[in-house]
């Protein structure tokens, strides 16, 4: 049986409240699995636990009861962080440090060292796209910029496990869409990707399975199109239909007594128009 | 990544920490305020003409060894007060120990950070009074052969050696190891408070507050020993009271130094040893209440 990149069995967390009786459930009996090489998304509003969920996992924050793993391994073992990068929501990083001394930084913290962390930095940054920026201190760094070199260092020793808390939180759309391919890139690579969002667009287009929190509670869980697909409607896409072609349709349609619910022009994304419309400038220098 | 792969001590990992600690508080420009140092020194000098050169020299170190003290125990506190919490608001912390580092190895590296400050602002500083030092010196000695000219030899000798022996004596690098040492045990007090602390100010006047106290409780136990008497109960209290407030006043050599008193070698080892152990107790209990802290 292969072992999966993250199990969760049983958490809870609860969080006393400092003066007063009562006590904050965040998580209640949360029980998931991330097999190696998925896009988890662990969806759901503000509150809702996904936070608090993946510091477990990453063993910042210690459980009430239940345990999780990474690998096989405890996640109160520190040894069981060496195979997993992780990005904090909206993470300020040492402004002081340029790109480049960012990233030997937590190199060395993972044990890399000489050539071989010379080379990861480089490798890193043109990733992310920062080879241009990679002497200039982070306190210039944009926005997008500062999530991009989160993204790098957490990928700085060739993690297994990917953790990444609102990875597009407060980025404008290009930048979100070069986060979002920048993850489907790790997928592409093998590397399993444990994400927490509300943004269910995103979500949706990325993610192979989802987990949808509320109060803590895991309400629903699977993959991504058994979740979306609506088991008893079929949806037709025709391209230079004319009105009569449609008129036969509806005719047949009701011949056999099936419903036709709405009728109507494929729409665009949003996201994809925005990005259309204001095309990609190149970066400020 | 092999599951026996992670060592779970590593100096590598703890050099890159205080190494990026002692950038973040260098490029905070921290070091402004040897200028203040410098300047202390420059006007002490000016205003000295009209003592003999031993009042002068007596002044010098007693007003540089004091200010050195007192710069190196301000710089402690205040720089390590905020290195935690800034960590934790900017989640700076969640990135580092979300990699495979123990905490105890980030509170490590945190306080190297500042003991390397340290070392370098006390080797600055050492570096200014001795030049100043030295300087003096090399006029003072160039006027006493200007106004003996005429004397015999041997006097002219003993007056430039009584000179040479007021000025640099053997107690000034003791002193300042022992300087040295007091500033490592208060910062690693401060990291101790940060790790509980709600915010950097109520760090910082805590530390003021042990401060004080650390000067004044060997007087404030004298008087308690002497009116109370010293039962086993009340040492049990007082040993206490020196193990939460350590007693600064052992750390205080510069009146001696200041005299021409040579510091035993006894007593230095002794204040040496206790600084050691006071700042290993200090950053213990920091690590006591940091291992399971929820971030």
């Amino acid at each position: 049986m292969i072992e999966p990149a993250v199990a969760v069995n049983n958490l809870t967390k609860i969080f006393p409240i400092p003066f007063r009786r009562t006590k904050l459930v965040a998580v209640r009996d949360l029980s998931l699995e991330v097999a190696p090489g998925q896009v988890y998304g662990l969806l759901g509003p503000n509150g809702s636990g996904k936070s608090t969920t993946l510091k477990i996992i990453l063993g910042l924050v210690s459980p009430t009861a239940g345990r999780t793993k990474i690998f096989g391994r405890d996640s109160r073992e520190v040894g069981s962080r060496e195979a997993v990068g992780f990005l904090p929501e909206n993470p300020y990083f040492y402004k002081y440090l340029t790109g480049a001394e960012t990233l030997r930084f937590y190199g060395k913290l993972c044990g890399l060292g000489g050539r071989e962390l010379k080379t990861r930095t480089a490798e890193m940054l043109q990733l992310v796209g920062l080879q241009d920026a990679r002497d200039r201190r982070l306190g210039g760094y944009s926005k997008g910029m500062l999530q991009r070199i989160g993204l790098a260092q957490a990928l700085i020793q060739e993690p297994k496990l990917v953790v990444l808390d609102e990875p597009t939180a407060g980025v404008d759309p290009a930048g979100s869409r070069e986060i979002r391919d920048l993850i489907l890139d790790l997928k592409g690579r093998g590397i399993t990707v444990l994400l927490s969002s509300h943004l269910l667009a995103q979500v949706q287009e990325i993610c192979d399975r989802v987990g949808i929190l509320a109060h803590g509670i895991l309400v629903r869980e699977g993959k991504v199109q058994d979740l979306l697909s609506i088991e008893n409607q079929t949806e037709l896409i025709l391209e230079d239909a004319t009105p009569e072609t449609l008129a036969q349709i509806a005719a047949l349609l009701d011949k056999s007594q099936t419903r036709l619910i709405g009728q109507r022009h494929p729409q665009t994304t949003l996201e994809r128009l925005f990005l259309e419309a204001t095309a990609r400038l190149p970066e400020k220098e | 990544m092999s599951r026996s792969g992670h060592r779970p001590f590593s100096l590598s990992r703890i050099g890159a920490l205080s190494g990026n600690t002692f950038t973040e508080l260098v490029r905070l420009k921290v070091f402004y305020f040897l200028l203040i140092f410098a300047l202390l020194l420059i006007g002490n000098s000016l205003f000295m003409a009209r003592l003999s050169f031993q009042q002068e020299f007596q002044v010098l170190k007693d007003v540089s060894l004091g200010a050195m003290s007192i710069f190196t125990s301000i710089l402690a506190i205040v720089a390590t007060a905020q290195l935690l919490p800034r960590d934790v608001e900017d989640r700076t912390i969640y990135t580092i120990l979300a990699k495979p580092v123990p905490r105890y190895e980030y509170l490590i590296g945190k306080l190297g950070g500042v003991l390397l400050l340290l070392a370098f602002s006390v080797l600055a500083m050492t570096a200014l009074f001795f030049a100043v030092l030295f300087l003096r010196e090399h006029m003072l000695i160039a006027a006493t052969m200007r106004e003996t000219t005429g004397m015999r030899p041997e006097q002219i000798q003993e007056a430039v050696e009584r000179l040479k022996a007021s000025a640099f004596n053997a107690g000034l690098v003791p002193g300042i190891v022992i300087i040295f040492l007091k500033a490592s045990l208060l910062a690693a007090l401060t990291l101790f408070i940060s790790t509980f602390a709600t915010s950097n100010i109520f760090t910082v006047v805590v530390m003021v507050f042990i401060y004080f106290i650390g000067h004044l409780q060997s007087t404030a136990r004298e008087y308690w020993l002497q009116e109370h008497g010293g039962g086993v109960l009340v040492k049990i209290f007082v040993a206490f009271v020196a193990l939460i407030f350590p007693d600064l006043q052992l750390f205080n050599l510069v009146d001696d130094i200041v005299a021409g008193t040579a510091i035993p070698m006894a007593l230095f080892a002794k204040t040496a040893v206790l600084g050691i152990v006071y700042t290993s107790v200090y950053l213990f209990f920091a690590w006591v209440s940091f291992h399971g802290k929820e971030l």
